[in-house]
């Protein structure tokens, strides 16, 4: 994981240089801004990833002599399918058609968001998924 | 290499094979070449209108310089590419030589697009300095205002914006197909000051070699030097930022006249200017 | 073939789980999710290509024929539109959703039903935005990139503009949600020893657009709901005495710039996929890729105002410098694809044509990119047809052609049939010959004199001829996509399966050593990984170069390639 920290880290250092450049020569607030906040993403991501990659060492898809039998066993839990993810797209897009045509509709469509977002996020907490 | 259950001729028929992929290739490149429907005397300037300003003839070298240089590297790429097309094609149904890598190639190419493009770089920042250079006291000062969707073009008494005055202005009318016409007198150095009171447009004139937007909230100033052989042309002007229903009729003319003869012209257009009668 | 040497019929691997439209709408599985994102994408091209149609048709010769002003407007807004951010970007998202989890040995990507959501804010994102049609007043009619003051509420009223903005704002936000969903993948869902340096190219380049998209799409999304804003509550954020118009264009060209490169690099990485495996040797200068890619990517950030140099407001040595720079990397890559191709075994099935067809186009529009990164040059031909042309060039040039050579490619792996190889050489050459015909000449009509997005001209203008060429090509562009529909009918209903997993013989990365298509989660075997081909040390031991270890039992995928 020390990589992709790396890699995001990498890119943090470059746009903060280029940024200091760019508002050097040019005192555009715009630009300047919005570098500076590419450089805070890329800093976020990358300093998250440096140091969780220093504190859980080499997983086996960072090491070049790993077996293949190493991540055996269960992996993880994947939805196998769910009607969550549709109906919180078409809530969001009834707030988006409300911003467009009537602000009552982006009022309902905002309170379909919420009641589907809870739907989704606690699909496999509730009912037959509830752990004991 | 594949099974032939993959139910395509590849084991039955003659394909084209190299020859025809080659002639086809250069069939495809003479029928482009004709078709691109050049005239011939803009093929030396790469399709550039003649220059009429001296920025536009920097313009032209610049322009000119860049795509020999631009196709020279074209031509060298395509002919590696199809260099490989034609000497590589698979003898067999063996693997190739299994080459990873060739470090000191790879700096190489990487080292000399970098001086390829310091060189461009150079002659870029001479050039953008020079034609972006504005004097003191130009000649001749025209305020330029692009509307939705016509000009209006005002000739100041200078470029000074504390004490300029308008001395005479010409507005055109596309709506009825009679674009403005903005006079300049050959061989002098003219200003532009270019502003509008509603949306962004572009002030182009192609025989300029050059253009500049038109931005409410802000003046664009730019000047030219216009060559003093081109007395008694008309040149064509558009907007060249999209700006609404009619951007295509955004039109404008730019007639070179001797000095004499805009000084005349200008006398003229002064005494109907103050006598409140525009155009 | 077993190893028996028994002729079995070739069956299916793996029961599908129904076709019915329930499994579709409900899927989480990133094959299925992949392939709604390049069909649905797909239409939008088509529809978007409908679009260029008219447009071609009305200016092959002047005087208006058949569309009005206000029409042809909103023809080449929404062409615009719909091409860049409806087909293009939602096109990369369909190809990494159904590769890049096989390419790494990953099960799925990290969030299934983020997965599936973002594809719903695309498609509903995307009707909102051509739903403007619908309306009395029509779609959006302001250009792709929304200069204001142009479309603020005063010069461009009608619902349709909103339709536009709110549309983009949904689609958008599904794109910036793929992009953290591969990021997540790429970064914590390899197999074991399928290090960085081990990915495919094609992984690289889609973690590389992902870091991309989480930083130039939220600046859209956001300029977005300014002009929204400003449109429907009277925000003065854009007003002309704030410089409005400046602030709309950096923020804009912020994000449309990566933009282009979100759409070009993951293509880039499809051409590197295709390449080697035709060429039977491996990708040239691997780790000289990576590094030009993670370059592009970075500079990509960095220029986005050399789409602004005609304002006369920004800093033009800066960024036509680093405009300039650019092209380093670019030509790196170039030259490390004909590396893979040098010395090689080229066998010029259909991938390969198409891979051949983006370097030749690719790299003309490449040449007029630096001539458009000198201002003094870019002054004169901005905002005229040798942009047009240039930009047809590149992302034509890359998107289309990588997109037909990755649809030929992996249709095995998606489908278990090979999409027809002469049909497949049919469609190529009509479209090679129609988009050069159509393109090649718009360089010229902008250099004489021609501007954009202008739905007419005067016949005394001299620009008919090479007009009337344009739209033939046009045409003939139009009519090379009749093979390819009649190909993939005609391999649904008549190929047979390939049942192997590696139909081309040469497949280096990890997709090719699972079936085709691959079971629910992708692998039930996996061979090990010691290199960035392990399909290939897999099926063709002998040209590793190293010592063969005995696989241990149940490590690697038995049936191998034919």
């Amino acid at each position: 994981m020390k990589t992709e920290g790396l890699l995001f880290a990498g890119c943090a250092i470059f746009f903060a240089v280029v940024d200091i450049i760019y508002w050097t020569l040019s005192h555009d607030p715009t630009g300047t801004t919005a570098l500076a906040l590419a450089v805070g993403l890329a800093f976020l991501v990358g300093f998250y990833l440096f140091v969780t990659g220093r504190r859980t060492g080499m997983r086996p898809e960072d090491r070049r002599d790993a077996e293949i039998s190493e991540s055996a066993g269960e992996f993880g839990f994947f939805s196998p399918h769910s009607w969550w993810p549709l109906f919180t797209a078409a809530s969001v897009a009834v707030v988006a058609l409300g911003v467009v045509f009537a602000w009552w509709l982006a009022i309902l469509g905002m309170m379909f968001v919420i009641l589907t977002a809870f739907g989704f996020v606690l699909e496999y907490y509730r009912g037959i998924h509830i752990q004991q | 290499m594949s099974p032939s259950t993959d139910g395509s001729s590849r084991q039955s028929g003659r394909k084209p094979g190299r020859l025809g992929l080659v002639v086809r290739s250069a069939m495809t490149v003479a029928t482009l070449v004709l078709v691109t429907g050049c005239s011939k005397d803009n093929v030396p300037r790469f399709a550039m209108p003649t220059p009429i300003t001296a920025e536009g003839h920097r313009v032209l070298s610049l322009w000119q310089g860049s795509w020999i240089a631009a196709l020279f590297v074209g031509c060298l790429v395509w002919g590696l590419i199809i260099w490989c097309i034609i000497a590589y094609r698979k003898r067999g149904e063996g693997p190739a030589p299994q080459l990873a890598f060739n470090l000191p190639i790879e700096i190489l190419y990487t080292i000399v697009p970098v001086i390829f493009v310091g060189v461009l770089f150079y002659f870029t920042a001479r050039d953008e300095n020079a034609i972006d250079k504005l004097a003191p006291n130009p000649q001749v000062t025209v305020e330029v205002v692009g509307f939705q969707w016509d000009w209006q073009f005002n000739y100041l008494s200078s470029a000074d914006d504390a004490t300029a005055v308008t001395m005479a202005s010409v507005t055109g009318d596309n709506a009825h197909g009679s674009p403005a016409t903005l006079e300049l007198p050959a061989g002098e150095s003219v200003r532009f000051k270019l502003v509008s009171p509603d949306v962004i447009h572009a002030f182009w004139i192609p025989a300029f070699l050059f253009k500049r937007d038109v931005i409410p909230g802000r003046t664009n100033e730019f000047e030219v030097h216009i060559d003093a052989d081109k007395a008694g042309n008309t040149y064509e002007g558009r907007c060249t930022e999209f700006c609404g229903l009619n951007h295509d009729q955004m039109l404008f003319h730019v007639k070179i006249v001797t000095p004499a003869t805009y000084d005349a012209d200008l006398a003229k257009m002064e005494t109907a200017f103050k006598s409140g009668s525009s155009t | 073939m077993t190893a028996a040497g028994i002729a079995q019929p070739i069956t299916r691997p793996y029961k599908k789980r129904g076709s019915s439209l329930v499994n579709w709408m409900t899927t989480t599985d990133h094959k299925l999710i992949g392939q709604l994102y390049l069909a649905t994408s797909f239409l939008f091209f088509l529809l978007a290509g409908v679009m260029a149609l008219l447009m071609r048709a009305e200016l092959a010769r002047p005087g208006l024929q058949f569309l009005t002003n206000e029409q042809y407007n909103q023809l080449f807004t929404m062409h615009g539109t719909i091409m860049l951010l409806l087909f293009a970007t939602p096109l990369f998202i369909g190809f990494a959703n159904v590769i890049v989890p096989l390419q790494i040995g990953a099960p799925d990507v990290a969030f299934p039903r983020l997965n599936i959501f973002s594809f719903y804010l695309f498609l509903f994102g995307g009707l909102i935005t051509i739903g403007g049609f619908l309306t009395p007043g029509g779609a959006a009619d302001f250009g792709w990139y929304a200069y204001t003051p142009l479309t603020n509420a005063a010069h461009s009223p009608g619902v349709g503009g909103d339709m536009w903005i709110m549309g983009l704002v949904v689609s958008g936000l599904g794109t910036i949600l793929g992009g953290v969903n591969f990021v997540t993948t790429i970064m914590v869902m390899r197999a074991p020893g399928m290090t960085m340096f081990r990915m495919p190219i094609f992984t690289w380049n889609i973690l590389l657009t992902s870091m991309l998209v989480l930083l130039a799409f939220p600046v859209l999304a956001a300029a977005l709901l300014c002009l929204e804003a400003e449109r429907k509550l009277g925000a003065q954020i854009f007003t002309t005495a704030n410089g409005g118009p400046i602030l709309w264009q950096h923020l804009f060209w912020f994000f449309g710039h990566p933009e282009v490169y979100i759409v070009a690099i993951p293509f880039f990485g499809i051409i590197t996929e295709i390449l080697p495996v035709f060429a039977r040797k491996p990708v040239f200068g691997y780790k000289g890729l990576v590094f030009a890619t993670i370059s592009i990517s970075g500079l990509s950030m960095t220029v986005w105002a050399h789409h602004m140099f005609s304002t006369g407001a920004v800093l033009l040595p800066f960024f036509s410098f680093m405009t300039f720079l650019i092209a380093v990397p670019t030509g790196v890559k170039f030259f490390n694809w004909i590396g893979t191709l040098w010395r090689g075994q080229l066998s010029f099935d259909t991938p390969l044509l198409w891979a051949l067809g983006f370097l030749v186009t690719f790299l003309f529009g490449g040449l007029t990119g630096i001539i458009l990164a000198s201002p003094p040059l870019d002054w004169h031909v901005t905002d005229t047809y040798f942009v047009v042309a240039h930009f047809h060039y590149v992302l034509f040039g890359t998107v289309v052609f990588a997109m037909f050579g990755g649809f030929y490619f992996w249709w095995p792996k998606m489908t278990g049939k090979m999409l027809d190889e002469r049909l497949g050489k049919v469609h190529f050459w009509t479209l090679f010959i129609g988009f050069h015909t159509t393109f090649l000449v718009q360089h010229w009509l902008g250099v004489i004199g021609m501007p954009r997005r202008i739905p007419d001209y005067l016949p005394t203008d001299g620009f008919t001829t090479l007009n009337t060429v344009s739209t033939i090509g046009a045409f003939i562009l139009g009519l090379s996509m009749f093979p390819f529909f009649f190909n993939v009918w005609k391999t649904w209903r008549h190929a047979p399966l390939v049942g192997v997993d590696d139909p081309w013989g040469w497949g280096a990365s990890l997709e090719w050593a699972t079936s085709c298509p691959p079971p629910r989660h992708n692998f039930v075997r996996m061979p090990r990984i010691r290199s960035e081909r392990p399909a290939f040390d897999l099926h063709h031991p002998e040209l590793t170069g190293r010592p063969q270890v005995p696989v241990a039992a149940g490590s690697a995928v038995e049936g191998g390639s034919a």
